[in-house]
């Protein structure tokens, strides 16, 4: 039994694109779009948005794996600017940062065991999201391309992307994950 | 509530083309803008994007809110950052007399600073104009089979049209959700704490996300019935890439590739001071 489960889990790998990755991509991309509608700005900022759906795309990387969350990520950023007018590309930077979340996080979360404990799972959950945005935002960093100062980028864009971005997933993720764990358990997936 | 894409284009000229030339052109335009330094050049670039984003003829109206934001936004955004970076850039300018120092920061505002800044301006505002017709003047249903007719495997091609698809469930379930939780007395107080209006926001998220996948699960049964993925897959919709868009794509293409070739071999203008 335990040779088949140590067999089984050297077989797994992060990077299967089955009809599942697809679906709950696409679900979490909507998902994305539709709760989009929730964000609200900082008090006292000029353009510092929180946007909670965007704890989304950790959850979807942490339970459906990495392509999955690259996929809410990536699409559902590119949906919401869609919906805006802004065009399913013009931000496409952004986008792909959005999907670098979901990848890292579900590449974290596939190489590093769940805990048994409840508290320690929910930190375990938030940690992951927290790092995955440190990163995946980093890709903003073709701002550059475009005629931004690495002063304005760091400062301007990327540290109140991190610390907005940071307030809504190290929050919501790890609920949502719980919510989802016996529902997981009972599909037996 | 709206969520939904709108398709604003009608039978304009743009609504016309075949949608991959709505994906092309605002990417190369992003190519030669980035390139672009010289605000006569740039502003050629404009009422080139402009003229490209007139002939889709989309209502003022319709897109006067996004227009404020991107105009507020890029001239936020030009403003700081040009007005700073265009300081440093044209510092070994001669004519390049201070006009004014900004306090606090004490960045000085020159002539060079304007132009850069103006062109920064003008380089997102190209951006923009080109970016608009593929949000209002491709249809939603067209979006994945452009794409997936430009090399985007098809299994993901098909997820971008399943997004498409689910938006409206989702944003119903969520309308639901909102309305129910009310009848349950959900009435969250007014702060201005952000992380207070986040943990209030869960009593929405969390059943609106659940119930999502919950439902997901009968398509992906579905989709795995039907054999998802194990066949090479075909579009009902067929695309036609006709003599008129290989006109404006290559006229685009030969713009960015114009800008490539000048900025490699140090030909391209620096920047313009007037």
């Amino acid at each position: 039994m335990s040779t088949a489960t140590a067999t089984e889990r050297r077989n797994r790998t992060p990077w299967i694109v089955s009809s599942r990755t697809i679906v709950f991509g696409a679900i979490g991309a909507a998902l994305y779009g539709a709760l989009g509608v929730l964000s609200f700005i900082i008090p006292g900022t000029a353009n510092v948005a929180i946007r909670p759906a965007i704890a989304i795309i950790p959850f979807v990387g942490a339970r459906f794996g990495p392509i999955a969350g690259f996929f809410t990520g990536a699409v559902g950023n590119a949906l919401v600017d869609q919906i805006q007018g802004f065009g399913f590309l013009t931000y496409w930077n952004w986008s792909l940062a959005n999907g670098f979340i979901g990848l890292v996080t579900g590449l974290i979360a596939f190489y590093t065991p769940e805990p048994k404990k409840t508290g320690a799972q929910i930190l375990r959950v938030a940690l992951i999201a927290f790092v995955a945005v440190i990163v995946g935002l980093l890709f903003t960093a073709t701002d550059l391309l475009l005629g931004n100062t690495f002063e304005y980028w760091f400062f301007g864009a990327y540290i109140p992307a991190v610390i907005s971005t940071s307030i809504a997933v190290v929050i919501i993720a790890p609920v949502l994950d719980q919510a989802w764990k016996p529902l997981q358990n009972l599909a037996g997936r | 509530m709206e969520v939904s894409p709108r398709y604003l284009a009608g039978r304009s000229f743009l609504g016309r083309r075949d949608p991959r030339v709505l994906i092309g052109v605002p990417a190369l335009t992003v190519v030669v803008a980035a390139q672009v330094e010289d605000l006569r050049v740039m502003a050629a670039l404009v009422v080139i994007a402009f003229a490209y984003y007139a002939s889709a003829r989309i209502p003022l109206r319709e897109v006067r809110s996004n227009w404020t934001f991107v105009l507020v936004f890029v001239l936020i955004m030009a403003g700081i950052n040009g007005i700073i970076v265009g300081a440093q850039a044209s510092a070994t300018s001669d004519d390049n007399a201070t006009l004014a120092t900004i306090p606090l920061i004490g960045v000085p505002v020159t002539i060079g600073s304007i132009s850069y800044a103006t062109n920064l301006t003008l380089r997102f505002l190209a951006i923009a104009a080109t970016g608009f017709p593929l949000a209002f003047s491709i249809r939603p249903g067209d979006l994945a089979v452009a794409f997936a007719r430009l090399g985007l495997p098809s299994r993901f091609a098909y997820g971008i049209d399943l997004t498409f698809k689910f938006l409206p469930s989702t944003a119903a379930s969520l309308a639901e959700t909102i309305a129910a939780q009310r009848l349950r007395g959900y009435e969250p107080p007014p702060t201005h704490n952000p992380i207070k209006k986040v943990l209030q926001l869960r009593p929405l998220m969390v059943p609106v996300t659940v119930n999502s996948f919950i439902d997901a699960e009968d398509v992906v049964d579905a989709l795995d019935l039907r054999g998802f993925g194990t066949q090479k897959r075909t579009w009902l919709r067929q695309l036609r890439f006709g003599a008129v868009d290989y006109l404006v794509v290559g006229f685009f293409l030969l713009l960015a590739l114009l800008a490539t070739t000048a900025s490699l071999t140090g030909r391209m203008p620096a920047l313009w001071i007037f």
